[in-house]
């Protein structure tokens, strides 16, 4: 054993020189310094085909615009070890760090201290500094178009909905989800299942089968993989997705998506970081920005949906619509936004109820 | 094809070296192959690796905060896999004693702060030594299978945290999202030269162990112990109380490890607090001879490969999983080349033509 | 290619392990029709040089040539096919399988279907050796003596003609190593040539024709019987002139040590093991112990010794009763008692450890502070290497690296340290050359002269009768009788052993 350790060493140290005396021809990540590096946090895989997917579209559409050099580490969990990744690629030169999911929120806030020459993005929170700010988009407006796709398609009047952590945006999504569905269908409940992961295909797809086994015929999800659309698939059910369009996983069963499309913002940013013009915000955009939208319909989807959802889209960029204006009721018929009155945007940011017609808790 | 092992008789150095090199050739050779097909230079990826480990302070840094838990944890297996107590527990053991430790540092935040520390390290010790007492009362008493029982405690342990992250310890102000309440500035382990002072410990620690299993009674007789329960019985050990003492030291120092982890890196108590480097840390007890100046050696330089890869990760944008394959296959040839240095394969060629002569 | 015409012949057969040369040219004729010894002392290479021919090992280089071909064996296999067959002391048998499932095992011909054939092709055998086994019967049921027999049919019916027997003799009674020798006379009549390892001079004497010496590695002579004696085997072995006597010492007190009554106890599977023993030991007195493997010596050592749990019964050590203490509650109490266990490595020595280590073991105990002092035992270890001509190249090498002969000098030498007052010696020269032999009965009669009594556990007969000045028999955990060692014959002890009480001896 020490024999083997000796060798070991020996070589390690011999490759160290080896490296010492190769230090002037540099590796690729010293290449460029004049060059503006960003880096992206994922949460998942790039491969997930939907929220890491989505993002590094953004990713790769902002080095084809702006010329930039990105670095990227996928699957970065939302713990302390997502430090460790920021700190790493600042250690490699990014200056901009987009950090895509809301676990890292903390971090990012810790970070951003350490660094205050670096320009942090943070995706989904709501904390911020003077390096450091936060953008979203009212993934809700399209959610609740899907909602109508979902509600126009069911017969049963059950609609399932793979659900990630009860945190305010997801809460929000469906909300929004289950407002759209009762625009069309009154009557219609949707049932909830939380799975406690972002990204666990296995996981996600048991409860939509869970979800299938209580009679619900339609599955949505706040989930970044297909397991859900791929179980609903399998059972000869309808879907509706998130974060891209899903129709390769889900054939039969896809009817549409609220998807993001993050690549303008991107570039927005990062070109205002290299004018010097950036600025710490809150960037909450809407449908009208561009940043979320509704996939195309597919044949699954019910008839007419394409024209009721087409309305509802006009009425929300015109102003007229607003997915949480007054009356709603919460789960126990309690008024939470009176008529004529509209959630404001701080309460939608710190949404911890559901609205009448949800079948699900949150806090468990 | 037809083919044999045969166990080698005792090998000369020269052999060693060999097989030694061979392996490493090989893991460099096959990553190197690997890398080729990812599209990327194999020996830019590899001086890559050895510069995003050791390039610069800062990295130097990064690949020695990886290094203190494995330093640490390997000498806590080190204490049991001495007395063939095959310890596999060391997962649960790390998350115990960050759970006990996080009690003091959620409850008592107030506390001044060299206080809280301490205590909070005590309680870190108590946590994993009790966790390390269970199995080895059960293997003690009824001579229950400790590798099985060590193993199915790392999960109950990491349920145990999973339940408080999502139930009673989450943070009522982190929106609905499942943390527990990061621990206040007292809480947390202060830096000393860049890192946090948890290499201080690890060294000392290192000393302690030293001695302990060199040069202290109870550490002689666990090694005999170890060697062979009766002569330990022969020679007057008490086998039941040597069995628990050591396993309370081994979980201790697992348990310390955890603390560390949960306070200076973490800054809270996470299901992810352990995150594997309890089995990580096998494979470098073993590598490390459970020996304790090897075993800082062995984890500093796995601390490295884990560095390089993920410098490589963001630096080639190789996905995560191609980075552990390589990772995989480094290791594999390494620890493989053991075998070969008491195995060697008769193939079959050899094998058939001088069974047919002896038949002829 | 043609050399010479004896029926076996190894030629020039080196082999090295690491560094050590285990064979070194050695050569070696055995002719069909005889039975050929195999003499040396540990380590001279016999058991290497017969598992070359036995296809175990591959020389290195060297020629084997078996009537007049040479052949390359890799392994037992092919060494079978060449009709050499070699019966290991280890017996390589399925315990829940009969004789006869034993002996079809492992061949590749049908299993099932021509079972019939083969028992008949099987009792054949049986009948042209003289050979008598149950076919029917399982191995587990069987004594030591019926697997060996088994042994050797299983190997005959395998075709060979070339049989090596290692150290057969060792796990034998008296009575059954007549038997096995009946056997090999017969082996020889029907043309086989059969090779026999030993270290047991008398028995050579008694049934080899011709005898092959081996030293380090080397052939030394190869001698016919009648042409030679013990003496001069034993001086070629050793390759010095050697006195063969075991010398008996007069007992000098009549100081009774320990007194040993009614002591039962019994195995994990609640089975009796040791059935109401009594005896005493004087001081100044070797008491030897005879019985077959297994007759309950190994518990009985080690229930005195504090290490087995006594069911009843009283053990007193200078009117103290040891029973049901442990060996911490032994050095507390400073019960001046040594124990050399029959497995030295597995309970009375740390393998891996070295000689300062091992010496430890004993004192750690005795010193102040939670450290290990290894100073003295260092000096220790010194002294023993001296005293007892330990053969080591330092006292921090492990000792596994050692011969048996060494180990067993460590161990005795740290026992016997401590001064004991009574000292329990299971199989003390077992696997060791005779020279170590003779060196270890010297140190048990300097330690009874002293005033040591000595509990003497043997299998070798010779040593008991010449070395004791009592022998107690042990037969299925009872004692069948204590002789005095001056007026027995290995008869009446072989009797005993089989169960038989001595007529005056009332339990």
């Amino acid at each position: 054993m020490k024999r083997i350790l000796t060798v070991l060493l020996v070589i390690l140290l011999s490759l160290t020189l080896v490296v010492g005396c190769a230090q002037k021809a540099p590796a690729p990540a010293d290449e460029g310094k004049e060059k503006m590096k960003v880096g992206f946090v994922y949460i998942g895989p790039p491969g997930d085909g939907g929220w890491t997917y989505a993002h590094d579209q953004g990713r790769k559409y902002l080095e084809q615009e702006l010329g930039v050099e990105t670095i990227y580490k996928e699957s970065v969990p939302e713990d302390q070890q997502s430090e460790k990744v920021m700190r790493d690629m600042i250690d490699q030169g990014a200056k901009v760090l987009f950090v895509t999911s809301f676990g890292y929120m903390d971090h990012v806030e810790k970070v951003a201290k350490e660094y205050p020459d670096i320009t942090f993005m943070h995706c989904s929170g709501f904390k911020s500094a003077e390096n450091f700010g936060n953008y979203f988009g009212r993934i809700e407006e399209p959610r609740y178009l899907s909602g109508i796709v979902a509600g126009m398609k069911s017969e049963s009047g059950k609609i399932g909905y793979v659900a990630a952590f009860d945190i305010p945006e997801v809460v929000r999504g469906i909300n929004a989800f289950t407002l759209g569905v009762q625009s069309v269908n009154p009557d219609a409940v949707v049932k909830v299942k939380w799975t406690n992961t972002w990204y666990d295909p296995a996981k996600e797809k048991e409860a939509a089968i869970t979800l299938l086994d209580e009679g619900v015929d339609i599955i949505a999800q706040h989930q970044d993989t297909a397991g859900p659309q791929v179980a609903a698939e399998e059972r000869g059910k309808f879907s509706v997705g998130y974060n891209s369009d899903m129709a390769a996983m889900a054939p039969k069963a896809y009817m549409t998506a609220p998807v993001w499309n993050w690549g303008p913002y991107y570039v927005q940013q990062v070109k205002a970081v290299m004018d010097g013009t950036w600025k710490a915000e809150a960037y909450w955009g809407g449908m009208k920005d561009g940043i979320v939208d509704l996939a195309p319909l597919t044949a699954n989807a019910p008839e007419g949906a394409k024209e009721a959802v087409e309305k509802a889209k006009a009425d929300i960029l015109a102003g007229k619509l607003n997915v949480f204006a007054g009356p709603l009721k919460d789960q126990n018929g309690k008024e939470m936004v009176p008529a004529g009155s509209v959630l404001s945007d701080q309460d939608q940011l710190e949404m911890k109820w559901f609205v009448e017609g949800v079948e699900g808790k949150i806090g468990q | 094809m037809q083919f044999r092992l045969v166990k080698k008789p005792e090998i000369t150095q020269r052999q060693y070296t060999v097989i030694i090199l061979t392996a490493i050739a090989l893991a460099l050779l096959t990553s190197g192959l690997f890398i080729l097909l990812l599209g990327l230079n194999p020996i830019q990826v590899y001086l890559a690796m050895l510069n995003g480990a050791f390039g610069s302070t800062y990295r130097l840094e990064q690949t020695i905060i990886v290094a203190i838990p494995l330093v640490i944890i390997s000498l806590g297996i080190a204490v049991a896999f001495k007395m063939k107590f095959w310890n596999i527990g060391a997962e649960g053991q790390v998350i115990m004693g960050a759970f006990f430790a996080s009690y003091l540092a959620l409850n008592y935040q107030d506390a001044p702060k060299p206080l809280l520390l301490l205590g909070m390290l005590a309680a870190g010790f108590l946590g994993g030594g009790l966790w390390g007492l269970i199995p080895a009362f059960f293997k003690a008493r009824w001579g229950t299978n400790e590798t099985i029982v060590t193993l199915m405690m790392n999960y109950i342990a990491l349920k145990w945290i999973t339940y408080l992250q999502y139930g009673p310890w989450k943070d009522p102000n982190s929106m609905g999202f499942p943390k527990i309440p990061n621990f206040t500035a007292n809480a947390i382990l202060p830096n000393f030269l860049g890192v946090h002072l948890g290499w201080v410990i690890a060294l000392i620690l290192v000393v302690i162990m030293y001695f302990f299993m060199n040069h202290s009674k109870k550490g002689f007789e666990i090694a005999v112990l170890g060697e062979s329960l009766n002569t330990a019985r022969y020679a007057g050990v008490n086998i039941f109380r040597t069995i628990l003492f050591s396993m309370f030291i081994s979980g201790g120092i697992c348990g310390l490890a955890g603390m560390i982890q949960a306070s200076a890196v973490g800054n809270t108590l996470s299901v992810e607090v352990a995150g594997g480097v309890g089995y990580t840390a096998i494979i470098t007890a073993w590598l490390g001879a459970l020996k304790a100046p090897w075993i800082v050696l062995v984890s500093v330089l796995f601390a490295a490969l884990v560095q390089g890869s993920s410098y490589i990760q963001s630096a080639f944008g190789i996905s995560a999983a191609s980075a552990s394959l390589i990772q995989a296959m480094i290791l594999f040839f390494v620890l493989g080349s053991d075998f070969f240095t008491k195995y060697k394969v008769v193939f079959g060629s050899e094998f058939l033509t001088r069974g047919k002569e002896a038949r002829e | 290619m043609k050399n010479g015409s004896a029926y076996v012949s190894m030629r020039d057969i080196t082999k090295i392990f690491g560094t050590v040369l285990a064979t070194d040219g050695m050569n070696l004729d055995v002719e069909k029709g005889e039975i050929h010894a195999l003499l040396g002392e540990n380590g001279a290479g016999k058991s290497t040089l017969m598992n070359m021919l036995s296809g175990i090992y591959i020389p290195d280089s060297g020629h084997i040539f078996i009537d007049n071909q040479e052949r390359k064996f890799s392994s037992p296999r092919d060494a079978i096919n060449a009709g050499v067959g070699m019966i290991h002391q280890h017996f390589k048998l399925v315990d829940i399988l009969t004789a006869l499932e034993n002996i079809l095992l492992g061949q590749r011909k049908g299993f099932l279907l021509q079972k019939k054939e083969q028992e008949i092709e099987i009792r054949k055998i049986m009948e042209k050796f003289h050979l008598e086994v149950d076919l029917k019967k399982y191995v587990y049921e069987m004594s030591v003596g019926e697997k060996q027999n088994l042994e050797i049919l299983k190997t005959l019916y395998r075709g060979a003609r070339v049989l090596i027997l290692d150290e057969p003799t060792a796990v034998l009674t008296p009575q059954e190593t007549v038997v096995l020798f009946r056997i090999m006379r017969r082996m020889k009549e029907q043309g086989c040539a059969v090779i026999f390892i030993s270290h047991k001079m008398n028995e050579v004497m008694e049934i080899a024709d011709r005898v092959t010496v081996l030293r380090k590695g080397q052939t030394i002579d190869t001698l016919k019987k009648e042409e030679t004696n013990p003496q001069e085997l034993t001086e070629l072995m050793v390759g010095r002139p050697i006195d063969l006597s075991i010398k008996r010492l007069a007992r000098v007190t009549d100081e009774r040590v320990l007194k040993v009554s009614n002591l039962r106890a019994l195995n994990e599977e609640g089975i009796e093991v040791l059935k109401g023993i009594k005896f005493d030991l004087c001081a100044g007195e070797i008491l030897g112990v005879a019985g077959i493997a297994g007759s309950g010596q190994k518990e009985l050592c080690e229930a005195l010794a504090g290490l087995y749990p006594i069911k009843e019964g009283e053990i007193l050590f200078k009117g103290e009763d040891l029973a049901g203490k442990n060996p911490k509650e032994f050095i507390s109490r400073g019960i001046s008692m040594s124990f050399i266990p029959e497995d030295r490595l597995g309970m009375g020595l740390v393998a891996s450890m070295d000689m300062v280590d091992n010496i430890l073991l004993k004192q750690y105990h005795h010193t102040k502070g939670i450290f290990v002092q290894r100073k003295p035992a260092a000096t220790k270890a010194k002294e023993i290497i001296k005293k007892l001509d330990v053969q080591t190249p330092g006292i921090d090498h492990p000792i596994k690296n050692l011969s048996g002969g060494n180990i067993q000098k460590v161990l005795l030498g740290r026992e016997l340290d401590s001064q004991p007052e009574l000292l329990i010696t299971a199989y003390p020269v077992r696997g060791l050359d005779i020279n170590t032999c003779l060196k270890i009965y010297d140190i048990l009669n300097e330690e009874k002269k002293k005033g040591v009594a000595i509990l003497y556990i043997a299998e070798d007969l010779d040593s008991l009768l010449g070395l004791c000045d009592r022998i107690m028999v042990i037969s299925n955990g009872e004692i069948t009788g204590i002789v005095d060692a001056r007026k027995a014959t290995k008869e009446q002890l072989g009797a005993m052993m089989l169960g038989k009480k001595e007529d005056d001896y009332a339990v």
